[in-house]
């Protein structure tokens, strides 16, 4: 047990002492997570929009007005011809052009054109989506609030029967913020990264620098060797996941629904899973280099493209959901999305949980198998 | 009993047989040295024994216990260090010497009787960091941490390369002090009068036990081999302009010195030594010398430029060859020369033309388009070093040039730099190797950043009263009071 004790408090050594790489873990989790959370928003807000007004009624009026007041778009101009609103959006000047015609069949006879630049149809699509139902309001309400455009009181509520249109409400976040759904894709993929890559590399420099050799020559086990190595990065784990929890909560005010035991425990599971990859790493890799190419590439391209991390899993190809069907950080960023934004019990993840305690259970004995006690 | 029984023991690696059905046994409390150039299949031997590698057939065992099947008996009664072993950089020596004791499970205080002879040298420096001990220091420390656990058997594997030779004897005092307490020791290392103190050596040569017995008789016996004839004495250049000129060159880092006031002249065609121990100054003074580091005050002139204003010119007229790096091995022969013919800014034509007598001259034809990574050590050494000439610079820097080869092929590397020399090429060389001051037509020595004495060996030999450059060396590097070394 002393033994087990010095080798912990040996690698601490390393890793406080080693104050770049240090300043690397810990400032890349909050550097994400304000990026993430500030710069790189999918959040629709100041939406540039031109008006065009070859015709024109108070509706249209009252209609652009409603527009304006919301934050998710902001009149800049107005133009008298579509054409006009065309080259405008052309010229980059403008994101959306909204032309009223009076032969609409709706219940204020308007008709709207939407015309948006569609380079990154995504992000078209939720824009009209918005401008859509603001622009559908019931034009009654002279002093309208502007609701979130997405949760409208259902139409029937309001007695206003002549029209019919889906009333959508938003569950868990109701005002789409974008934050809710990267946060636990940040934690399944920074955790994966900094256990299997810490591990792996530190593994790895021992071999490169002789001082297996001696390590194993000694009468310690050499499972404790590997152990006692990968359990100064499971509290290094610990401290980078509840960084994230803090700053998530603080900072960008996402909610923590669910139970913090659980996401712990689950969190857990998920850690000693991305150890168990780096140990693995580590068997393969003879060079600090290769074990750092092999968890950044290797590890790092299927959490992002295939965790559903970016690209929902449900639309990719049959073939790639195969694939992804075996990437642990699926599973892991789904529990966490359920547990921490939808607040459920763990019994509505038990399946995520299941799957990623005999991954990690499968990939632990793998690893400690292969596990070399002499050389090659 | 024996300590070691090694019994027809064969280990292959791919098409290389790294040892060739060796056998030979060691007494209790044998010092036992093991010989070969790079590549013999030492290091396969000492992994065997110390249970890292399977022997592909044969059996031995190590204090009685059988490497294959008692593992674990046979790791609780050794002691290895690994040629590349480099302990743990950013712990400090205490933290060191603690960790390893902890592994082998006892402490510092329990085991402290068996290192003390060792430790108390390094202990004064307990507080700092292994990444900033000298290299005679470092091994000490390995050592101390190899014998903190009083092992019964002791694996050296080459512990004293790099190493300067005053540190050198001073380690090797403590290996023979290690015998009165029954210790059995086998270390491996490529100097001679580390192989003089050893009881027994075997001879290994492509994995094959050539010979083994008492030091003397294995040297002679493969005398070719360890002391090849002495080299005709180059004559000594003739009183021609001076080519390096240096006069009171201080470096200094904060108030330390590195380089303390250093003044001297290499004549054009002389093969200089420049020597010291690890720490004394050498490589901050060919730093300067070579136009990578700036001189904090005074002045010298390298092949007529000025070393602290026209560094640039003096890179182009200089060649520069050094142990750590020498050629890249992924490229082939015929790549590395053309690259650094290249980088001087040679014709194609001519590089072509010179390339083919470079490489006829040193028999490489064949291995033209040859991995340099599958070259062996020596040869490596002899095309770097052509390589470093190849554009027919003014002066070559050579630092250490031929660590890890055995004395037949140093002294081939050396007949190349004669013939160097005789092209009037200036070689300026830092070594090591003793035997190989003696080779040099003058030689400096440098103590805490001054040079001590500078003259021909045979001078400096009369002035100091001393049978050889070895003994005027370790003369003038015992006054040394530099605490880095």
């Amino acid at each position: 047990m002393k033994t087990f004790l010095s080798f912990i408090l040996k690698e601490a050594k390393h890793i406080l002492r080693d104050k770049r790489t240090m300043l690397i873990l810990f400032g890349m989790p909050v550097m994400l997570m304000l990026l993430f959370g500030f710069a790189i928003t999918t959040d629709v807000k100041n939406v540039r929009t031109v008006v065009v007004t070859s015709f024109q009624s108070p509706q249209t009026q009252a209609a652009v007005e409603r527009l304006a007041q919301s934050e998710y778009f902001t009149i800049t101009q107005t133009v008298a011809t579509p054409q006009e609103a065309e080259r405008l959006i052309r010229n980059q000047k403008a994101d959306m052009g909204l032309i009223p015609s009076p032969k609409g069949g709706g219940s204020d006879g308007l008709q709207w054109q939407i015309m948006v630049d569609g380079c990154d149809p995504n992000m078209a699509q939720q824009w009209t989506t918005y401008a859509q139902s603001i622009l559908s309001q019931p034009i009654d309400a002279k002093h309208y609030t502007p609701p979130s455009p997405l949760e409208f009181p259902s139409p029937l509520g309001e007695g206003l029967g002549a029209r019919s249109w889906l009333g959508v409400r938003l569950l868990y976040n109701p005002q789409m913020r974008s934050a809710y759904n990267f946060v636990p894709a940040i934690m399944g993929m920074l955790l994966m990264l900094i256990c299997a890559m810490m591990t792996s590399i530190s593994i790895v420099r021992e071999k490169e620098r002789g001082n297996m050799e001696v390590l194993l020559v000694s009468p310690v086990r050499p499972l404790m060797v590997i152990i006692a190595k990968a359990v100064p990065y499971l509290m290094l784990a610990f401290a980078i996941l509840i960084t994230i929890l803090l700053m998530a909560h603080y900072v960008l005010a996402v909610p923590l629904a669910g139970s913090l035991f659980w996401i712990l425990v689950v969190s857990t599971i998920y850690i000693i899973l991305a150890l168990s990859l780096g140990l693995l790493i580590s068997n393969i890799a003879k060079t600090q280099l290769v074990a750092l190419l092999l968890s950044a590439m290797v590890l790092l391209m299927p959490v992002v493209m295939l965790s559903g991390m970016m690209f929902p899993v449900e639309s990719m190809p049959v073939v790639l959901q195969w694939v992804s069907a075996v990437v642990p950080p699926r599973y892991y960023i789904e529990a966490m999305r359920k547990l921490m934004i939808m607040g459920v019990g763990i019994g509505d993840v038990a399946k995520e949980v299941i799957i990623l305690t005999v991954m990690t259970l499968l990939l632990l004995a793998v690893a400690l198998k292969k596990f070399n006690v002499r050389l090659e | 009993m024996y300590a070691i029984e090694v019994k027809n023991v064969s280990k292959r690696y791919g098409a290389v047989q790294a040892l060739d059905d060796v056998s030979f046994s060691v007494k209790k409390g044998e010092v036992f040295g093991l010989i070969g150039p790079d590549g013999a299949g030492k290091t396969t031997l000492y992994r065997i024994l110390c249970t890292l590698l399977l022997p592909d057939a044969g059996s031995s065992f190590v204090d009685g216990f059988d490497v294959m099947s008692q593992m674990h008996e046979v790791r609780k009664r050794v002691g290895y260090m690994p040629g590349k072993f480099s302990l743990y950089q950013d712990l400090t020596v205490e933290e060191n010497l603690k960790f390893f004791a902890t592994l082998f499970g006892t402490t510092i205080d329990e085991g402290y009787d068996s290192i003390r002879a060792i430790y108390s040298q390094i202990e004064r420096f307990k507080d700092r960091r292994a990444g900033a001990l000298s290299g005679g220091m470092k091994q000490k420390l390995a050592l101390s941490c190899a014998l903190v656990h009083s092992p019964s058997v002791l694996f050296l594997d080459e512990p004293t390369t790099g190493v300067d030779p005053v540190s050198r004897k001073e380690l090797w005092d403590m290996l023979l002090m290690l015998r009165e307490r029954d210790i059995t020791i086998m270390a491996s290392t490529p100097y001679l009068d580390e192989v003089r103190r050893c009881d027994r050596v075997a001879f290994l040569h492509h994995g094959k036990m050539e010979g083994i017995g008492k030091p003397d008789v294995v040297l002679e016996q493969f005398r070719d081999i360890f002391m090849p004839e002495a080299l005709p004495l180059h004559g000594s250049a003739e009183g021609g302009s001076p080519i390096i000129s240096v006069s009171h060159l201080v470096k200094a880092f904060g108030s330390f010195h590195a380089v303390d006031d250093i003044s001297f002249t290499v004549q054009k065609g002389e093969i200089f030594g420049f020597l010291g121990a690890n720490g004394a100054g050498k490589t901050t003074a060919m730093h300067m010398l070579t136009g990578l580091n700036q001189p904090t005050s005074g002045t010298g002139t390298v092949v007529g430029y000025d070393i602290s204003t026209e560094y640039e010119q003096i890179k182009k007229h200089i060649g520069y060859m050094s142990q750590k790096f020498s050629l890249y091995e992924d490229l082939t022969v015929a790549e590395n020369i053309r690259l650094f013919a290249g980088i001087y800014g040679m014709k194609k034509k001519e590089v072509e033309r010179k390339m083919d007598e470079l490489l006829h001259q040193l028999k490489f034809e064949k291995h033209k388009n040859d991995l340099v990574g599958s070259l062996p050590l020596g040869w490596k050494q002899k095309l770097a070093f052509s390589v470093s000439i190849f554009h027919e610079p003014g002066v070559v820097f050579l630092d250490e040039p031929t660590g890890g080869v055995d004395p037949a092929t140093r002294h081939q590397f050396w007949e190349l730099i004669y013939e160097t020399a005789q092209r009037g090429i200036t070689v300026f060389v830092t070594t090591h190797y003793m035997d190989e001051a003696e080779y040099c037509d003058r030689i400096s020595i440098m103590v805490d950043g001054k040079i001590k004495a500078i003259g021909t060996p045979e001078e400096l030999k009369k002035e100091y009263h001393q049978p050889d450059i070895d003994g005027v060396f370790t003369l003038l590097a015992r006054q040394a009071t530099r605490s880095s070394d």
